[in-house]
């Protein structure tokens, strides 16, 4: 019986493996080569075939833009924008973040205090508000959207990891590593970090479809990129208004988002079943 | 006892309620219900500038002047004016036996009360007062005459006393009541009187059975404040609300589909077009800047992207602005010419070009990206930069921050085409960044004083040529006022600046 069990599990472990990096793997490949795959269709504008609907001509099989532009190749060169505003701010957010929670947690005391004093103004600081500070200070271009989208986001991960350390650091497998005198790098490393796991990989997944959504509200601030180059976000917030008339202008990058957070779910997943320590023993 | 008084009491119930029908059957029938993107949260003429404002107010208040949807003055509550003494005394005769909602007289004493008001430490509070700077002051000559005397002559105050600022406030019930109480029931003496008000959900209106010209064939008229434009569409489709103002071009199908509804448009006052960086870059060479005016097809963009609802325009102001020239034709699309031009001009294939737009503005936003794309095709690079609007109109425009190209849209309700030219062209001024021509400015400066109405319109014309022909911008387009308006609406006469009135309209049953 408990052997059928395990069996099942890794048999679901590995669907959920290749379902996710298939997916992942093809939309990011497939966004790398987009000026391969579709050489003249990004950015070609023909005004005269505007919002044509899907699936009616050969050369735009998912419809064409309120400029005439192929939506198809627009969501798959879009990509390269998104997935690289989402998934870098989103790493880079959670380095600083879960190192500066651990860190907390760990050695509480005036460490502790001064971190969270400073994780409170900065929770205290309204998005928009920050947004038009660093576009008032550094200018708007790739680079500083990631950097904000990093500043305003690594709080989350510092408050959770935060949290979490703090009810584990006084259980009894991390008393043990002390007491037989295992050093502090150690304890957080290969004790703490991957009970984590857990925990920030959901945050993480959830972060980069909000921060490909949040480039595109950035660009109404006057902070994303040249409106010319597709991105899914700006392309959502482009067919906003055509909704009721042209619903595959938004309805396809906004797949596109969906199946990417989709591929990362289940990465995620797999990824924590992986890591947490827990996973294998507690079944 | 019990079974009398309740018989009693339903048959007065009735007798009320046929009374009730009986009074709304002599009047004018039926609800119009109006949309309105913003609630300008005080009445007061002289607090806001806000054009919501205006489409609301030009219904509750007169001007001394009336402007009909043509753009032609008509006598409002002054029935005749002359002007006087080379342009700085203007004579009104006002209308007789008008009276303000509340029942106050119109008379001399209204006139000169309002704009002593308008003029003085109240009206310093709002934005109207730097409209009507001009007016020096009003004498009160008799009961229904006026004089208004003026610093320097003003060719714009007839247009400007139709709107706005100048609308006629009733004396005595301000001084009663006190400012903020005027601020949120407002009484004037136009064709629908208020009824209530609830800051940011609606206000309405009753129909004015005194009113000088037209009374309303509508008993009730509601705005109701509703910002986001799709959900004002849904209300019209619904049959929640009759007119919905400043339609956008992405919706118009919608509503074109719907078979309770119109699509009504006029042209507007609103021009959109992109100005020259004319100081650095190549840009500073007229004929480059020729020359990308003729690498854009504007009149495709016109016909594509904003479904023939807009006008090509030569210079920056409508077919209804003072000063328009029906002659000036705007430089053809000629994209091979533009190559030749760049060619000699050394531009070399490939070069970049910046255009600065104002970010989050979606229809003007399509409109760019296809400049960009037509620019392209004469081997220039555009790169279109949005910024945030407040810094973009006060610190990169105004500081000539700017790319090589960069939006100018422009509006206002006078339709005079010195307010454009004079705020856009002449040395100093705030939206004229870069441009330092002695001669433009001596153009611009010759025209103003002057009360010979024909020689001052052949001034401004000649003003927009020589605009034209140094290419300072690439005008791109005049939008037209487009309406959604319910069918069983009749009477609708759209109007270019949202200034409609309403009392003509009425419902078909």
């Amino acid at each position: 019986m408990a052997e059928s069990m395990k069996k099942k599990r890794s048999f679901d472990l590995s669907m959920e493996l290749i379902v996710g990096a298939t997916l992942l793997i093809v939309i990011l490949l497939s966004a790398l080569f987009a000026h391969q795959l579709f050489p003249d269709g990004v950015d070609k504008i023909d005004l005269l075939s505007r919002l044509t609907p899907p699936f009616a001509k050969p050369e735009h099989p998912l419809g064409s833009d309120p400029l005439g532009r192929d939506v198809l190749a627009r969501v798959v060169a879009g990509g390269r924008i998104s997935l690289l505003i989402g998934v870098t701010s989103v790493i880079g957010a959670v380095t600083l973040g879960v190192t500066i929670g651990l860190i907390a947690g760990f050695y509480r005391g005036i460490t502790d205090m001064l971190m969270m004093r400073f994780v409170d103004i900065q929770l205290a600081l309204p998005f928009i508000l920050l947004a038009i500070t660093f576009i008032a200070i550094l200018g708007g271009s790739l680079i500083n959207t990631i950097i904000l989208l990093i500043v305003s986001q690594w709080v989350q991960y510092a408050r959770l990891v935060r949290g979490q350390v703090l009810a584990l650091r006084d259980r009894e497998f991390i008393l043990a590593a002390r007491a037989i005198g295992v050093k502090d790098w150690r304890i957080i490393v290969q004790h703490l970090l991957p009970n984590l796991t857990g925990p920030v990989i959901v945050l993480m997944t959830l972060n980069v479809a909000n921060n490909i959504l949040l480039e595109s509200s950035l660009t109404f601030l006057g902070m994303g990129v040249d409106p010319t180059i597709p991105t899914w976000g700006g392309m959502l917030a482009e067919g906003r208004s055509y909704l009721q008339t042209a619903w595959w202008v938004s309805v396809f990058p906004g797949l596109a988002i969906m199946l990417t957070v989709l591929g990362l779910n289940l990465l995620g997943d797999w990824m924590r079943d992986q890591l947490d320590p827990t996973g294998k023993t507690s079944l | 006892m019990n079974k009398f008084l309740k018989t009693t009491a339903a048959v007065a119930v009735m007798a009320i309620a046929s009374m009730g029908m009986a009074t709304s059957q002599s009047m004018a029938e039926g609800k119009l219900s109006v949309s309105v993107a913003l609630d300008p949260g005080s009445w007061d003429p002289i607090d806001t500038f806000l054009v919501a404002w205006g489409a609301v107010g030009s219904n509750i208040f007169d001007g001394l002047t009336e402007r009909d949807t043509n753009a032609k003055l008509h006598p409002g509550l002054a029935t005749s004016w002359e002007v006087l003494d080379e342009g700085v005394r203007i004579r009104f005769k006002l209308r007789e036996g008008v009276k303000f909602h509340n029942g106050e007289p119109f008379n001399a004493e209204a006139v000169k009360f309002t704009f002593d008001r308008l003029l003085g430490e109240i009206g310093a509070k709002g934005p109207q007062r730097a409209n009507y700077t001009s007016v020096e002051s009003v004498e009160i000559i008799d009961d229904y005459t006026v004089d208004f005397h003026l610093t320097q002559p003003d060719p714009v105050l007839l247009t400007k006393l139709a709107g706005y600022g100048a609308m006629i406030v009733p004396p005595k019930y301000i001084t009663e009541k006190g400012e903020d109480y005027f601020n949120t029931h407002p009484v004037g003496t136009g064709p629908f009187s208020f009824v209530s008000y609830e800051p940011k959900v609606d206000l309405e209106l009753k129909a004015n059975p005194d009113y000088w010209g037209d009374v309303a064939k509508v008993s009730e008229l509601e705005y109701r404040f509703i910002s986001e434009l799709t959900t004002a569409v849904a209300e019209l489709q619904a049959g929640r609300l009759d007119i919905v103002e400043d339609l956008p071009i992405s919706m118009l199908s919608v509503v074109k589909d719907d078979a309770k509804l119109d699509v009504v448009s006029t042209a507007g006052p609103t021009v959109y077009g992109l100005r020259f960086n004319t100081r650095d870059g190549i840009t500073a060479n007229k004929d480059v800047r020729k020359a990308i005016v003729m690498a854009v097809d504007r009149s495709t963009i016109i016909k594509s992207l904003l479904a023939g609802e807009a006008e090509e325009i030569a210079s920056f102001q409508s077919s209804l602005s003072f000063g328009y020239d029906p002659e000036l034709k705007p430089l053809p699309y000629n994209p091979e010419e533009a190559k030749k031009l760049l060619k000699a001009a050394g531009v070399a294939p490939g070069t970049e070009i910046q255009i600065d737009i104002r970010a989050g503005k979606p229809t003007f936003n399509e409109v760019v990206q296809a400049v960009g794309a037509y620019l392209q095709t004469v081997g220039l690079k555009a790169v279109i930069k949005p910024y945030e609007n407040s810094v973009f109109l006060n610190d990169i425009v105004p500081q000539g921050k700017t790319g090589a190209l960069f939006q100018q849209s422009w509006g206002g309700w006078t339709l005079d085409y010195d307010n454009t030219a004079y705020l856009l062209y002449h040395t100093g001024q705030k939206w004229n960044p870069y441009g330092t021509d002695a001669k433009l400015d001596a153009m611009l400066e010759e025209q103003r004083p002057m009360t010979d109405v024909a020689k001052r319109e052949e001034l401004l014309k000649n003003i927009a040529a020589y605009v034209a022909d140094e290419a300072l911008e690439m005008p791109l387009y005049g939008l037209k006022a487009i309406y959604g308006v319910n069918k069983r609406l009749e009477g609708f006469v759209p109007a270019p600046d949202n200034r409609v009135k309403l009392n003509t309209v009425s419902i078909k049953q």
